[in-house]
């Protein structure tokens, strides 16, 4: 072959990436976002990035292309027209007066500097953090977002050199959907349709029946809770009783109803704020008192109105934007290109809520509206509200014109009440009947309304201004209006300088982070791991995509879908990444799994370990919403750390149905959560937390093994067993198709029937232990049956149930 | 990397070679340890950044702001200012609390009703009010500093603040953060042990924040060793279980998670299998622990009859003896109320009666066996209180408000100077001094160590110091930055090392 034609086909087989540099050797173009920007923020960024001011008036910066090559006495950073002259280039290479200092912690390995140099000798061009920039779908076509995901997933896959994992075996993948979308395994009748069934279609019907069930919004909701820190308590000093579970209702019911998730947030950050706000759209903006709150005597109210609003600042940086603004609350950020006066213009829209700095150590820590007690509650309400809407549009036919002024500026509570007085203008027809009628039940429905917290407008807003140092008493500058971080996206034209107006910024098209942080996290969910391992951070110092085309592709398809979540988990579940067996692989090197080249195994959640346990021993209470629930716990374990003055430092205990509730409804103390929650790994919810740790520690196998309530779950499933089937055989058959959603191998076999053997031996010879072990917790013994069965049933119960088959996701 | 990761694989990796990380630390911390520069830890730091003169804290946190002017703080010149309020030039624009802000009669001055020994240390000697006749007496094995500061001036930020370097809640402990740089000496009990002791004035709250792990994966928490039921939550077997059952179902368990690991191959798996044993274990070397009836007689004499009342604080440092013994390096016990606004005599007695003798007695107890030159003991709480009176002042009866710019900590063992105090208030025990006497202007302040002050994270920075951490270098990264226990400050006080 003749050197040109060589030539030629390089050129075409690789991408338009490829450029020939001048000494005529080629090499791929640096990926300034990718390759550099990294290096230069963990490295240089310290002294050299937004806030290099604070380091000296002549400190230069090299977050930039302008700053870096601004030709300065001393010559340019980056010279684009004469690399070699480059002071950056001198400096990384220099013995003498080296760069970063010889003294500073964080050092250029060889890579890097042979990178930065390449960069330079290129041009030293930059471009924007890949997260500031909107995301777009790449131009291949694909059938459907399934396609799409595995189209991406299986590049990596390919060029690491091996294909996806074999599908997994149909009740494993069973269980695995199952858990995913809704926390507990398939109920048996459910498992075996869908393993029975020789339609194609049977897949995508098992899925939309989980999409279906009430349990979906439940676990859903978690996820939620954890980012927003949602509690039952205020969370400092007292940490007395707040009311705002009805807040954790709608989220439950928001998720099963698929609210689209642009609404979502929507409502949360400025239902108020909403024409003619619906109930929930109020109770929503519970999401903006979420923060932790005290009345600490002595504490200083202007301290905690800056507190407050730091937190909550905050947690819209970590929860929606993917970003700590932690930093930039004390000066410029050092990484990310957020000013100090930024973080404050962003800290504005909160700053004009109507409640007080301090709580009072009030359930009602006002502002607060009245609310449904429970899911069902919430049902009956929303129909009621959908009957007055219908009633004031065939009212809204007949209107008299008198009143037609009256009638438009009116709330529809007022106007409700208008159809219904009986001098009114609808006066002796059907339609004042009804509204009497409606009006009375509605009246009915609410008497038993609770409290919950909401956000308010003040008639006149607070004044914001830049805190130096972050110190509440060292306000300096002009006052500041609302605005958003200038890198993340233009505020949307004609929205409102307020939080509905941050909201429709936050799902506004040319918003880049919003929607990817989302789509990382539903992905979390689904995958295990994140497309960015760092969920919490979009920014500079963060993790990059593992598959950026992808999280691109998914983000716009999130909102091209409407913001659907219920669509984007299909697609996920539908998918053949998702569909892979979790078995390790052996032919590629990737603990980490970063390729998506084997399917999810961890560690159950700890809300999940126990929902588990109540629903396969049929102790589980199906009731949604309400109060918090108060299940076992150690005595005495609030009352160690309380204040006197507290009004949770007694730990009631519940008793009945209310023991069993999903633990998605477990009172939530913030300074003293469940220890079953806390052993397991769920945060505090003080913070922010978008990813927790997946521990494993000794004391977890403690707490699997003895806390009473697993105890109690055991004895009932034991009787379950033991009442259902007729043989051991097909009681073990039974316990492994609820916890495993599958028959045990012949190796479990064998060793449950050792543990039952010699359980059944050792409780035959002493029933008081068998009656004492039937004695934990507070459901009622099956006295039918022989308790030393019972027993010796229920301690292969407790082994199976925390097994790795049972707490694992796989 | 992010580091949750790391430390996930690094156990992976060890995993899959099939080393116990454990065995293999361990062993070569005991042959090191004391020999080399470093020595190696089971924890993230790998080796500690230099020669550790400590190998374990035991830290006696006093929850509500005791009183340095009553107890350590001698100011006999306020004799004479009794009742006179507060000079605003002493003040100087220091905030004050929202109790007394507005209190009716001003900020009067309020000397201590306590009478003050000289007791010989290693120096000049130290005074100690009679409130402390016991701890008194070890002063030669006391590093006293006079001049600790923080910002914060209610309990809960100023506590979260001492604790976890941040007002705000969501950072890790201190605790924690040496459960995550330097791991455990003893896998057969927790690594990092809290007990909360009885008081008759439980007038604060405490937080599971205090010994949380914040963003640090959370098996860096701090575990509650307690005195009502089980002393680990959920050890004991349930009721009708026996010893000899639960080995019977671990073994099955084993079995079972055996086959799991055949079919998938997760190395987490085998790593459950071994977290189930030290469980086993664990439920052996727990009651163990707990069983004082191994401890002599004169024990009991040097802690007092307390001793034997479980959850006493004489309990908790008898506790914290034997916790140390076997390798736990990191210890905190609470003692609760010590937030006297009024009443402060009648409360501070009592409180002073529950801790003195007890920490008279660890400090000897750990001498005795020779132990108290690698394990560092440290004592203090979350700010001082007021020189002038909260509510009514007589020469007898009152109360103190919550006081941030200057309070008394102590330390011993472990590598720090014995038998010294360092820094000094001025007259009022209100600001912090120069030797002299003269108060320092400007104040001093965290962002500048200066010399005879010890800022909170400066004692947090001394404390890692002790034991073979910089507390530049312990960081973990999170939301893209990387945080540490001491925040951007903290300087190491070389003045109270050995």
């Amino acid at each position: 072959m003749k050197p040109s034609t060589l030539f030629i086909i390089i050129v075409l087989q690789i991408p338009a990436t490829t450029c020939l540099l001048a000494d005529g050797s080629d090499t791929r173009p640096i990926d300034f976002a990718r390759q550099i920007l990294p290096i230069l923020s963990d490295k240089c960024f310290v002294c050299h990035g937004p806030d290099a001011a604070e380091h000296g008036a002549d400190m230069r910066r090299l977050d930039s292309f302008e700053a870096a090559t601004a030709a300065l006495e001393s010559g340019k950073a980056i010279d684009p027209d004469a690399p070699q002259n480059s002071l950056v280039l001198n400096r990384i290479h220099s013995a003498d007066d080296p760069m970063p200092p010889a003294d500073s912690e964080k050092q250029l390995s060889a890579a890097e500097r042979t990178l930065l140099s390449e960069w330079i000798k290129q041009g030293g061009s930059y471009a924007k953090h890949w997260a500031f920039v909107p995301p777009k779908k790449t131009a291949t076509e694909f059938e459907d977002g399934t396609a799409a995901i595995d189209s991406f997933v299986q590049q990596n896959i390919t060029a690491a050199g091996i294909d996806f994992a074999p599908e997994a075996d149909r009740s494993t993948l069973a269980r695995r959907a199952s858990l995913v979308l809704t926390g507990l395994p398939p109920a048996p009748d459910q498992l075996a349709a869908f393993l029975n069934s020789n339609s194609d279609r049977a897949y995508d019907d098992y899925v939309e029946q989980l999409l279906a069930s009430p349990g979906f919004g439940e676990h859903q909701a978690r996820y939620w809770l954890d980012a927003v820190r949602y509690g039952d308590t205020h969370g400092l000093h007292l940490d007395n009783k707040r009311g705002i579970y009805p807040y954790r209702d709608w989220v439950v019911l928001a998720f099963n109803q698929n609210l689209p998730f642009d609404d979502f947030i929507t409502w949360q950050l400025a239902g108020d704020l909403l024409p003619n706000p619906t109930l929930a759209q109020k109770v929503a903006t519970g999401f903006v008192r979420m923060n932790p709150s005290t009345s600490e005597g002595g504490a200083i109210p202007d301290e905690f109105q800056a507190k407050n609003n730091f937190d909550r600042t905050e947690t819209i940086g970590t929860v929606l934007l993917g970003m700590s603004f932690t930093c930039a609350r004390c000066h410029t950020h050092k990484y990310d290109p957020i000013l100090h006066t930024e973080y404050y213009q962003l800290l504005a829209f909160f700053n004009s809520t109507a409640e007080s700095p301090m709580d009072g150590n009030k359930y009602e820590y006002g502002p607060v509206i009245k609310a449904p007690t429970d899911i069902n509650g919430w049902k009956q309400w929303t129909q009621l509200e959908t009957q007055r809407d219908e009633l004031l549009a065939k009212a809204e036919q007949v209107l008299p014109a008198t009143i037609a002024a009256q009638w438009n500026s009116s709330s529809k509570e007022d106007l409700l009440k208008l159809a219904t007085k009986t001098d009114g203008p609808f006066a002796a027809s059907d339609l004042q009947s009804s509204a009497a009628e409606l009006t009375q039940r509605m009246d009915e429905a609410s008497a038993n309304f609770t409290t919950t917290l909401v956000a308010q407008e003040l008639p006149q807003p607070r004044t914001t201004k830049v805190l130096s140092r972050g110190e509440y008493n060292l306000p300096i500058g002009d006052t500041l209006q609302p605005a958003t971080p200038a890198v993340m996206g233009a505020f949307p034209e004609n929205a409102p300088a307020d939080r509905l107006g941050l909201a429709q910024w936050l799902t506004s098209p040319e918003q880049p982070l919003t929607s990817r942080v989302l789509t990382n996290r539903i992905w979390q969910q689904v995958f295990g791991n994140g497309l960015v391992r760092t969920p919490e951070d979009f920014g500079v110092q963060g993790q990059q995509p593992t598959h950026p085309e992808l999280l691109d592709w998914l983000s716009v398809e999130f909102q091209d879908s409407g913001w659907n979540l219920k669509h984007m988990l299909r697609m996920m579940l539908h998918s053949r990444t998702f569909k892979q067996s979790s078995t390790w692989r052996t032919d590629v090197e990737d603990p980490e799994n970063r390729l998506f080249a084997r399917s999810a195994s961890y560690r159950l959640d700890a809300e999940v370990l126990r929902d588990i346990g109540l629903w396969s021993s049929n102790l589980l209470d199906p009731h949604m919403g309400g109060e918090g629930v108060k299940p076992y716990q150690p005595a005495g374990m609030w009352l160690a750390m309380a204040h006197p003055a507290s009004n949770t430092k007694l730990y009631e205990r519940d008793s009945g149905q209310r023991l069993y509730r999903r633990s998605l409804y477990v009172y939530w103390k913030r300074t003293s959560p469940h220890p079953m929650m806390t052993l397991f790994d769920a945060p505090d919810r003080e913070t922010s937390c978008v990813r927790r740790s997946r521990t494993n520690t000794s004391l977890q196998s403690l707490g699997l093994l003895n806390e009473t309530q697993r105890i109690e779950m055991s004895r009932k499933l034991a009787e379950r067993l033991l009442t259902e089937c007729d043989n051991d055989s097909a009681r073990l058959n039974l316990l492994y198709s609820l916890l495993a959603s599958r028959n045990p191998s012949p190796v479990e076999q064998s060793a449950c029937e050792n543990l039952l053997t010699t359980m059944k031996a050792r409780y035959a010879a002493s029933e008081k232990d068998a009656a004492e072990l039937l004695a934990t917790g507070e459901a009622s013994v099956n006295s039918s049956l022989n308790a030393v069965e019972v027993a010796a049933w229920s301690q292969v119960a407790t082994t199976v149930l925390a097994s790795d088959a049972a707490i694992l996701l796989y | 990397m992010n580091p949750i990761y790391e430390q996930q694989l690094l156990t992976t990796r060890r995993q899959l070679f099939g080393k116990s990380a454990l065995g293999l630390g361990t062993a070569a911390l005991a042959g090191l340890f004391g020999n080399e520069l470093q020595a190696e830890t089971t924890g993230h730091i790998g080796a500690t950044h230099h020669k550790a003169t400590a190998r374990r804290v035991i830290y006696l946190f006093m929850s509500g702001g005791p009183s340095h002017l009553d107890m350590w703080d001698y100011k006999p010149k306020l004799k004479d200012m009794f009742n006179q309020q507060l000079p605003d030039h002493v003040r100087s624009g220091q905030r004050v609390t929202g109790m007394t802000a507005n209190q009716k009669n001003g900020l009067p001055l309020c000397p201590s009703k306590y009478r003050f020994r000289k007791y010989d240390n290693n120096q000049n000697g130290v005074w100690v009010s009679d409130l402390l006749p016991h701890t008194a007496r070890v002063a030669k094995d006391l590093c006293v500093v006079h001049s600790t500061f923080t910002e914060a001036i209610n309990h809960d930020p100023a506590i979260t603040y001492i604790q976890t370097g941040s007002q705000i809640p969501g950072r890790p402990s201190l605790g924690a953060w040496l459960s995550y740089g330097l791991g455990s000496l003893n896998e057969n009990l927790p690594h990092y042990v809290v007990m909360h002791a009885r008081t008759n004035f439980a007038e604060q709250s405490l937080f599971n924040r205090l010994w949380g792990a914040g963003f640090l994966p959370s098996d860096h928490q701090g575990i509650l060793m307690r005195s009502q039921g089980d002393p680990v939550l959920y050890l004991s077997n349930p009721a009708g279980v026996s010893r000899e059952d639960r080995r019977t179902q671990l073994d099955a368990l084993a079995a079972l998670n055996q086959e799991q690991h055949k079919r998938f191959a997760d190395p987490e798996v085998l790593a459950r299998i071994r977290q189930h044993e030290m469980a086993y274990r664990m439920q052996a070397s727990v009651p163990e622990l707990m069983d004082l009836s191994s401890e002599s007689d004169s024990t009991f004499e040097l802690y007092g009859e307390d001793a034997k009342t479980p959850g006493t604080f004489a309990a908790c440092c008898l506790n914290a003896r034997r916790l140390a013994e076997r390798g736990v390096r990191n210890i905190q016990i609470f003692h609760r109320g010590w937030d006297a606004h009024g009443g402060l005599p009648r409360e501070h007695e009592s409180q002073c009666r529950d801790i003195d003798q007890a920490c008279a007695a660890l400090i000897k107890d750990l001498k005795q066996r020779g132990m108290l030159e690698d394990t560092l003991v440290v004592w203090g709480g979350e700010f001082g209180r007021t020189s002038y009176c909260q509510g009514n002042l007589t020469r007898e009866n009152y109360g103190r408000d919550h006081h941030p710019r200057c309070f008394t900590t102590w330390m011993a063992g472990g590598g720090v100077k014995p038998g010294i105090t360092y820094g000094r208030s001025d007259d009022y025990g209100y600001n912090i001094a120069h030797e002299d006497g003269t108060p320092m202007n400007p104040q001093p302040d965290k962002s500048k160590w200066t010399p005879g002050t010890m800022h909170i994270h400066d004692l947090n920075a001394t404390i890692l110091h002790l034991l073979g951490i910089d507390h530049r270098k312990l960081t973990y990264r999170y939301q893209g930055r990387d945080f540490r226990l001491t925040d951007v400050h903290g300087h190491v006080i070389d003045d109270l090392l050995a």
